[in-house]
């Protein structure tokens, strides 16, 4: 899912939450989506999809290029389309607005910094998920594990299990939500941008 | 580099029709409440395909112990492609969370601890506690090549072991531990190995279903790669040939709870497993369709030493096992001990659920000062699984016990530690044991969690899989976890890595000596 381009996102969220709810609930609900893909086929492919388009050539700040008429920013936020990283980090300090890391997926952190699709995917029609020795060429593993020894209450950046060569992408998804994926056995409560 | 928006008006209806196909799949397997996965494994092997879209000699399902050491050994053998094929998302599956103890006769670090042991001492050791139902041949096999193996681990290798460690239910000290205290020590070694050998490891690559020709044998797999555990509808179909064989190193179902509760009812979600959450059956199933043969599957062992109050292994076992035969296990509801707190780990996940709900084990601060290693106390105490009290009546308080009861059975306890003799359950009492008078207290709570499973394929001693005709399954080899038998009834703790690398490396060898079919 971290890095799936075909645009079925929605439908796989959907799938997820399908555990937690009832019999009768997973009846309908399975029904809407059908009918809510099916509304999908009939009417112009995709375009009220809630699902962003991913425009390589839009500038970064640029959230509508991609999101379209979806509100993605708080209300009353400044305009950002002429932004980088550096201007947003002028209101996004440690004591001011949130930190953007773990609020925005991944990508666009790396987009607003400059790092745009093209550098790490390369340029190619068909886009593939990139291997972890593209993300080795800026964050040096084990120069990241020596800046996060103090992380409490584990280095999450080395492990007994696979030392510093545990994929980025298990935590760090640019196209989706990140996760903890120490979580899976340990009490580790790391924010994970 | 295209804009997505491009592609987007590519998808075809039938594009959309396939993943709402998928939708309602994931839909049925949650209502039926099946473990994810053993859906595939209903279908029979497949036919053959009318392409194939990759081919080697040597197919591998697994990168754990067993699968990693068939690789390299096949490759060894001459063979010029191997892969290996995992599911999960990361290499290694249980095996870089095991705890790294290789149990083997007459090895360096046990002439260095002046340890006399022999191949026999440890056959006897496995099939006195496997309760005679290890298939002898098997068992004997792992025995009499454990030694062989670990070294060709250090020597070929290059694992370090620097520990000498006692697993219960060995007659001696025959565990030796990985400088790391990790079986990731082992995995990197063999993973390392393999690459350089020029083995291929394709991860997110889940088997569906194992490819038989008109003869039975078996000719190569059907995988979906892409795969993101557990999202069933995640990667795309392949079919992958296998000229010679293929070797199975899945591992075990520990985490799956359908399959295990068809083979053990009591084992419902009310028990957790130490065991990575891809530890589940479907492989194993679809080895059974494609007409392997399975035995001992209702033979699954429960960690008596885990907490309910941790996930996964956690530390509560580094704090339960080395206090046993030195404090006390107790039943919070009566106030008193139930069981032999040095039974084997049968015994006591059976006691303990036969009694219904969590139960305690507490030593007193010489007990634990002597026995518990620091950190993994500080550990568990700031994650909440152990607790420390200053008094005994604290003790009881805390967990709702009758404190006059509580206070004889402690008192009983402590008058069978002055004489080292336990007359209510036979408990060991070790030399060095005092009463448990001492406070602070230090108390966990217990709760079996579901550890291994001894039932598996049925091979012979050639790690060939056998069939339900009673023949072999030409063309597939398994390995470790998957297998069963080796272990009979309980398998000690240890002998796992030995048991995968010993027949992990016969899988890769006979694998390779395989005729070509294709």
């Amino acid at each position: 899912m971290g890095d799936d381009l075909t645009g079925g996102f929605t439908m796989i969220q959907e799938e997820k939450r399908i555990d937690a709810l009832t019999r009768g609930e997973c009846f309908r609900r399975a029904f809407f989506a059908l009918w809510l893909v099916a509304l999908l086929v009939v009417g112009s492919a995709g375009a009220t999809s809630a699902a962003p388009k991913r425009v390589a050539t839009a500038k970064p700040g640029n959230c509508m290029a991609c999101h379209g008429s979806q509100k993605v920013l708080p209300q009353g936020h400044e305009d950002t389309k002429a932004m980088t990283f550096e201007a947003c980090k002028e209101c996004h300090t440690k004591t001011g607005a949130p930190r953007l890391e773990g609020i925005m997926p991944g990508s666009h952190l790396h987009q607003l910094s400059g790092v745009t699709c093209v550098k790490c995917h390369g340029k190619t029609k068909k886009v593939k998920a990139v291997e972890m020795k593209q993300c080795a060429t800026c964050h040096n593993p084990d120069k990241l594990a020596e800046r996060t020894e103090k992380v409490k209450p584990e280095n999450p950046h080395t492990s007994p299990h696979y030392g510093t060569e545990l994929d980025c992408n298990v935590c760090h998804h640019q196209h989706a939500k990140s996760e903890n994926f120490c979580s899976q056995c340990h009490k580790f409560d790391f924010v994970v941008p | 580099m295209k804009d997505e928006s491009e592609e987007k008006k590519g998808l075809t209806r039938r594009d959309f029709l396939k993943s709402t196909g998928g939708a309602a799949a994931v839909a049925g397997i949650a209502i039926g409440g099946l473990a994810v996965g053993t859906k595939e494994a209903a279908a029979a092997a497949g036919p053959m395909p009318k392409k194939w879209d990759e081919t080697y000699d040597v197919v591998v399902i697994g990168s754990g112990f067993a699968g990693l050491a068939a690789a390299i050994e096949a490759k060894n053998a001459g063979v010029k492609d191997v892969v290996v094929l995992d599911k999960m998302q990361v290499y290694g599956g249980n095996s870089v969370i095991n705890g790294g103890d290789f149990c083997a006769p007459g090895t360096k670090l046990q002439k260095e601890n002046g340890v006399e042991d022999s191949p026999e001492l440890m056959l006897k050791d496995m099939l006195r506690n496997g309760q005679y139902l290890n298939h002898p041949e098997l068992a004997k096999t792992v025995a009499y090549n454990a030694k062989d193996a670990i070294e060709w681990t250090e020597s070929y290798l290059g694992a370090r072991y620097t520990k000498l460690n006692y697993q219960g239910g060995h007659s001696v000290k025959r565990a030796n531990g990985t400088i790391s205290s990790s079986g990731s020590e082992l995995t990197s070694k063999e993973l390392a190995k393999a690459k350089e050998l020029g083995v291929k490891v394709e991860l997110r690559t889940k088997l569906v279903k194992f490819v038989s020709n008109k003869d039975g044998r078996i000719v190569g797999v059907e995988v979906r790669k892409g795969y993101k555990f557990p999202d069933e509808s995640t990667g795309k179909t392949a079919f992958i040939k296998a000229r010679k064989a293929v070797v199975l190193g899945s591992g075990g179902f520990s985490q799956d709870i359908k399959l295990r509760q068809i083979e053990d009812p009591r084992l419902t979600d009310k028990f957790g497993s130490t065991n990575h959450p891809g530890a589940t059956g479907e492989a194993l199933l679809a080895a059974c369709t494609a007409g392997a043969m399975d035995v001992q599957m209702d033979w699954i062992q429960l960690g008596p030493w885990t907490s309910p109050d941790e996930k996964g292994f956690g530390d509560v076992p580094l704090f339960c096992e080395p206090l046993v035969g030195y404090g006390l296990m107790i039943n919070p509801e009566t106030g008193k001990r139930f069981f032999k707190e040095t039974g084997n780990r049968k015994e006591r996940a059976d006691a303990i659920i036969l009694v219904g709900h969590p139960v305690i084990i507490m030593g007193d601060s010489y007990a634990v000062n002597k026995q518990v290693v620091p950190h993994r106390l500080k550990a568990a105490m700031e994650n909440g699984a152990i607790k420390k009290f200053d008094t005994l009546e604290d003790v009881a308080k805390s967990y709702n016990m009758p404190v006059d009861t509580f206070l004889k059975e402690v008192a009983r306890w402590n008058s069978f530690v002055e004489k080292k003799q336990d007359d209510d359950f036979g408990c060991m009492i070790f030399k060095d044991a005092k009463p448990t008078v001492a406070g602070p207290f230090y108390v966990a709570r217990l709760w079996p969690k579901v550890h291994h499973t001894m039932g598996g394929l049925v091979i012979d001693k050639n790690a060939q899989v056998m069939g339900f005709d009673l023949k072999p399954v030409k063309g597939l080899y398994a390995a470790g976890e998957v297998t069963g038998g080796v272990h009979g009834g309980v398998r000690l703790g240890g002998d796992a890595m030995a048991d995968c690398i010993v027949f992990g490396r016969i899988a890769g060898k006979n694998a390779a000596g395989e005729k070509a079919w294709g």
